[in-house]
């Protein structure tokens, strides 16, 4: 396999054909250095330009992870010109982050930090995220699963050592519990702490308030009170002169996003 | 793989621990056990004013607080979060304020009439 | 005094034919065909008179502007407002810029975002970066425009270190500050001052790069809605002196209220950060105050935190005022209370009274078998008297004033009493040709008006047809009459109230305005007054003179119309309410109560309008909201009211009077006839002493509502008034 990557790495930029063997796409993602800036004309310096080569690159990789795991990859795309997601199904963690790993043309040696997000509204309200850096390559990579608050999800921790307090954050702060994990704990809260706090559903105030009782001698944990009052910065202006134009305004700056590769 | 698969109704899920009730009632009696085992060392370690009986009335209240559980998978997520709390306990990671907490001792509840309401300002 | 150029003649002065739809009144002939035009080649039909600002808007297209404002007219002069036309070789100012038919609009065009840039430019050439430092930082239209519209470089450069332009300061009062340099010239003050407040105060002096708006020499800016231009400005040129420094736009909390300070039941919006109101701003509410707040309303917030009851108070041996806990106050109420039969038990209700408090009072006393419920403010209960809300309501309703041709006011003075309302006959008396006349002693009202006379009389004589203006008011199409309420604390109120309520009969009969059309309206002084006569309190405090009782409540009464010599030596004084004045210092026992920042309640406007305050701050110290103190005393009392929460005191309310819980909304009066007749068995004679309306200079209107504004710790009010007093 790794042959088979040297022997094609002298860059083809066309996808090949090939059975029903692995589909020896070009994997020069190497390539993604050379910045070529965009023929378009922007007059908003502080943005980088997109560049299209970059995007296309990045897409022909995703396919190619797509061919590869044809069984987990649902979906790769590339979202704000230049970053490249991996959708997988959530029992496609261990194959697809070791291939990630492994692979020559791949490389991604160094997890950069686990995430989780809460869309309450999903059937598997929890995403997680991976994100991966491949030193070999300069390139970056996105992989995101589901799960719910009861189905487990397989610790990465026997590939990745780094990602022992990572999963234990994602544990603490969201209770997504990671399967096969060697010291599953709570790392952020309070022993005794109760909930996981970035879930949508927990209130911004929490349910409890600490203080020091001065009768027992020590720090007590009530039910919420709020004495004082709860802060809050309100942003938009009280006049709102241009509604319409704000809308518009935020459209500009919002940047391409990319087109979803399709893929089983 | 699809062995561990646990039918549950129609909705196929994967299992955390338990596959059937009965593995997760054995789960659930073996860390009621463990706990009330600890009680006399966790009395005795962290030096709470609380006695060995009333240690034990309170792990079987917070074990009864979940008694209406069913979903297998619900109760051994519990088991998990209560495993993890008995270590953290056991290992003395935890202080003595941590311990009382479970005996909201602090704790007044709101009157609801409207006099002590009045009185007390909340409104 | 040079003469300060006056850059936009009123169309009252010159007859000119009205600006550009912008200001058309809402009494127009019918609208003409609509035309189609091009906004961004999307088109789009509007009416042909409608300015090419306008007609973009329609398109969903907002224009930046600066000097344009909608209800003021057209100046033209901040050119932020540049689009290109196709056609036209220049870029067209649209605010100023009439429609025609086919127009081709582009408002995103190279050509016109570069000629906004430009505008953007210099304005910035000429404004400090002093931003961080401003008060209008957050909510500053230059700041938010030049972030949308400015260019990220800036090509200013001070070679020599000339400096950027500045201009003085200017001392326009304690109420509004100013910071001249920032200054953009959009005039929006000038006119503010000219056609709205009617004040010829401010002007600007030079031209080009010398140009500076201000009032020439020094002096106040003597108005009673000066506050107003503080919002206007887009910049941080005009702002607010006692809210200078305090806070920042996007830390406050801003809670839509109402405000009480008088009867119209302004909207306004309450700004607080950390448990303190930081300043109250108006809420557009196109029926009652259009965007408008007076000066008290805007400034009275200083007063919230001042001469504040924080907890209950009883006497001591000595016969001073103590603190003390709720328990011991309420036992001393019982103490006294309990023996007493219900003809000794009284309670009379101030100006700021919320309705829920009124009812809960209300419902307490006669459990306890006392029908002595009494407002401070009298109205005539002869007759019909405030069993017909018509006698009692403005009703023809705040706006009717701009249908109106034909106004009489008898006996009061708008400007101080409901300034926004004056404001807007003032609007009506430019737009609509309205004629004002008026009986009583004349104050000045910002616009003309026919002084009839002063003599009550002289409303007779309108009715009998021997007054000449009785002619000018049978030709009217839609006349008005307004009455103050001032007049019915008169010894002779009834009879004036039966004399203008056959004029109005009389006038509506002869003007042929049709049965539609309200002719008496009340004006009245107060906010709780309207609630308090809708649940059936009695007006005036004749009753309680009549028979002294011994246990007096005062729910927020500060007016001294029951002292200690009306009432017996051993008498027993409860006074429940937000401030110490007069009402607390003749009291035995002081229950705080809550401002109408601090409370959920309901206020009836003089026209009939039920609007809320909302809870904005919670009541300071040991303060609670005026029911509930009534409530819990009511437990005390052995005679529990039965309601626990705030829904269900207004399910009472609405048992008592459905109008007090139909939010927004007027609830129509119509028994102007029935009423009349009644009237006729008043045997009452008018007096001959003039009807003298009893604020008539500006320091008048600053000093009332002196409970709430507690006008002596009240920093600014008081200097302005020490100001105006002066000058």
């Amino acid at each position: 396999m790794a042959a088979l990557g040297r022997l094609l790495r002298t860059g083809l930029t066309g996808s090949l054909c090939c059975g029903n063997l692995v589909r020896q796409a070009s994997v020069p993602f190497i390539h993604h250095a050379t910045r070529l800036e965009s023929t378009e004309t922007s007059n908003k310096p502080t943005v980088r330009k997109p560049s299209p080569v970059v995007k296309s690159n990045l897409m022909e990789f995703g396919q190619y992870i797509g061919d590869c795991l044809p069984k987990y990859v649902q979906k790769a795309q590339v979202t704000h010109g230049n970053e490249l997601e991996v959708m997988i199904h959530p029992d496609g963690i261990i194959p697809v982050i070791t291939f990630l790993r492994n692979h020559t043309h791949a490389q991604f040696l160094n997890l950069t930090d686990i995430a989780g997000v809460d869309i309450p509204t999903r059937k598997y309200r929890f995403e997680i995220v991976y994100n991966f850096l491949s030193i070999a390559y300069n390139a970056r990579i996105r992989v995101k699963t589901y799960t719910d608050e009861l189905t487990p999800i397989q610790s990465i921790e026997p590939i990745f050592k780094g990602a022992n307090w990572y999963e234990r954050e994602v544990w603490d702060m969201f209770g997504v519990f990671f399967a096969n994990h060697p010291d599953l704990r709570r790392i952020l809260t309070d022993y005794g702490f109760e909930g996981h706090p970035f879930r949508k559903d927990f209130p911004l105030t929490g349910y409890v308030e600490v203080r020091y009782d001065d009768e027992v001698k020590r720090v007590v944990v009530e039910p919420l009170e709020l004495a004082q009052e709860f802060r809050k910065f309100d942003y938009s202006t009280p006049w709102e002169s241009f509604p319409n134009y704000r809308e518009v305004s935020e459209e500009q700056v919002a940047l391409p996003q990319g087109e979803a590769e399709e893929k089983k | 793989m699809a062995s561990k698969i646990v039918r549950t109704g129609v909705h196929q899920v994967k299992p955390i621990l338990s596959l059937d009730r009965t593995d997760a009632r054995r789960r659930v009696l073996n860390l009621y056990k463990a706990w009330f085992r600890q009680v006399p060392h966790i009395v005795f370690n962290f030096d709470v004013p609380i006695t060995v009986n009333q240690g034990r009335q309170k792990i079987r209240e917070q074990f009864l607080k979940n008694r209406h559980v069913t979903d297998i998978r619900t109760i051994d997520m519990l088991v998990i979060k209560g495993q993890m709390e008995l270590v953290e306990t056991v290992k003395l990671w935890k202080q003595k304020s941590h311990i009382m907490r479970y005996f909201k001792e602090t704790h007044n509840p709101r009157p609801s009439d409207f006099l002590s309401k009045f009185y007390d300002g909340y409104m | 005094m040079a003469t300060l150029l006056r850059l936009w003649p009123l169309k009252r002065g010159l007859g000119c034919p009205g600006f550009i739809g912008t200001l058309a009144s809402r009494a127009q002939s019918t609208a003409p065909e609509k035309i189609e035009i091009f906004v961004n080649d999307k088109p789009v039909k509007v009416d042909p008179r409608s300015t090419v600002l306008q007609a973009c808007a329609e398109g969903g297209v907002q224009i930046p502007r600066f000097c344009f404002h909608e209800r003021l007219s057209i100046a033209g002069n901040c050119r932020m407002c540049l689009v290109q036309v196709e056609g036209s070789p220049k870029p067209v100012a649209s605010c100023a810029m009439p429609v025609m038919k086919g127009m081709k609009i582009k408002t995103d065009s190279p050509d016109t975002r570069k000629a906004r840039e430009g505008v953007m430019e210099f304005l910035l050439v000429n404004h400090p970066l002093d931003c961080p430092i401003c008060d209008q930082g957050g909510e500053c239209d230059l700041q938010d425009q030049s972030m949308n519209y400015g260019s990220d470089r800036s090509r200013f450069t001070d070679m020599e270190f000339a400096g950027k332009r500045a201009v003085e300061d200017k001392n326009i009062g304690p109420l509004v500050k100013t910071i001249m340099t920032r200054c953009i010239h959009c005039t929006r003050c000038i006119r503010f001052a000219s056609e709205v407040a009617g004040v010829e105060d401010l002007g600007t002096t030079g031209r080009g790069n010398d140009m500076v708006v201000g009032t020439y020499v020094e002096k106040l800016f003597k108005s009673e809605l000066s506050g107003n231009v503080i919002d206007l400005c887009p910049v941080g040129a005009l702002t607010s002196k006692p809210y200078a420094f305090t806070a920042r736009p996007w830390e406050t909390r801003k809670i839509e209220s109402v405000d009480v300070m008088d009867a119209l039941g302004s909207n306004i919006v309450v700004s607080t950060r950390g448990g303190e109101v930081m300043r109250v701003l108006p809420r557009i509410h196109e029926d009652i105050n259009e965007e408008w707040i007076s000066d008290k309303t805007r400034f009275a917030y200083d007063g919230l935190k001042r001469q504040r009851l924080v907890t209950p108070m009883a006497k001591n041996a000595q016969g001073q005022l103590v603190s003390t806990e709720w328990e011991e106050a309420f036992f001393r109420i019982v103490e006294k209370t309990v023996s007493l039969s219900g003809d000794q038990i009284a309670a009379i209700a101030g100006g700021h009274c919320d309705a829920e408090a009124l009812v809960a009072l209300k419902d307490i006393l006669n459990k306890l078998g006392s029908e002595a419920l009494c407002t401070e403010e009298v109205f005539p209960m002869d007759a019909a008297g405030t069993d017909l809300r018509s006698n009692y309501l403005m009703n023809g309703r705040i706006v009717g004033v701009e249908e109106a041709d034909k106004l009489l006011l008898i006996g009061t003075n708008p400007r101080y009493e409901a300034p926004v309302f004056n404001a807007k006959i003032r609007k009506s008396w430019i737009h609509n040709d309205l004629d004002v006349a008026v009986i009583g002693q004349q104050p000045d009202l910002t616009y003309e008006c026919e002084h009839l006379g002063e003599s009550p009389k002289l409303i007779q004589d309108l009715v009998d047809g021997k007054h000449p203006y009785s002619k000018v008011l049978a030709g009217a199409k839609k006349p008005m009459i307004i009455v103050g309420s001032a007049m019915f604390q008169r010894a002779d109120g009834a009879a004036v109230h039966r004399a203008v309520s056959s004029l109005a009969q009389t006038v509506r009969a002869k003007s042929g305005c049709g049965e539609d059309w309200r002719v008496l309206n009340v004006l009245h002084r107060v906010a709780s007054q309207v609630a308090a006569l809708d649940l059936g309190y009695k007006a005036g405090v004749e009753v309680i003179r009549n028979n002294p009782p011994k246990v007096l409540f005062l729910l927020g009464a500060d007016d001294n119309t029951i002292t200690r010599d009306d009432l017996p030596k051993d008498s027993f004084i409860v006074y429940i309410g937000s401030h110490g004045d007069n009402g607390a210092s003749m009291a035995d026992v002081v229950l705080p109560g809550a401002a109408y920042t601090e409370k959920n309640s309901t206020y009836v406007n003089t026209e009939g309008r039920a609007q809320q305050t909302r809870l904005a701050v919670t009541p300071p110290g040991m303060a609670r909201e005026d029911w509930k103190i009534i409530r819990a005393l009511s437990e005390i009392l052995g005679v529990t009211l039965p309601y626990d929460d705030l829904n269900e005191v207004r399910e009472r309310l609405e048992e008592v009077s459905p109008n007090l819980t139909r939010y927004g909304d007027v609830e129509e009066a119509n028994y102007f006839k029935q009423s009349e007749e009644l009237a006729k068995g008043i045997k009452q004679q008018l007096s001959d002493q003039p009807l003298t309306p009893p604020q008539l200079a500006l320091k008048d209107f600053y000093m009332t509502d002196a409970d709430i504004t507690s006008i002596t710790d009240n920093v600014a009010l008081r200097e302005s008034c020490h100001g105006v007093g002066q000058q």
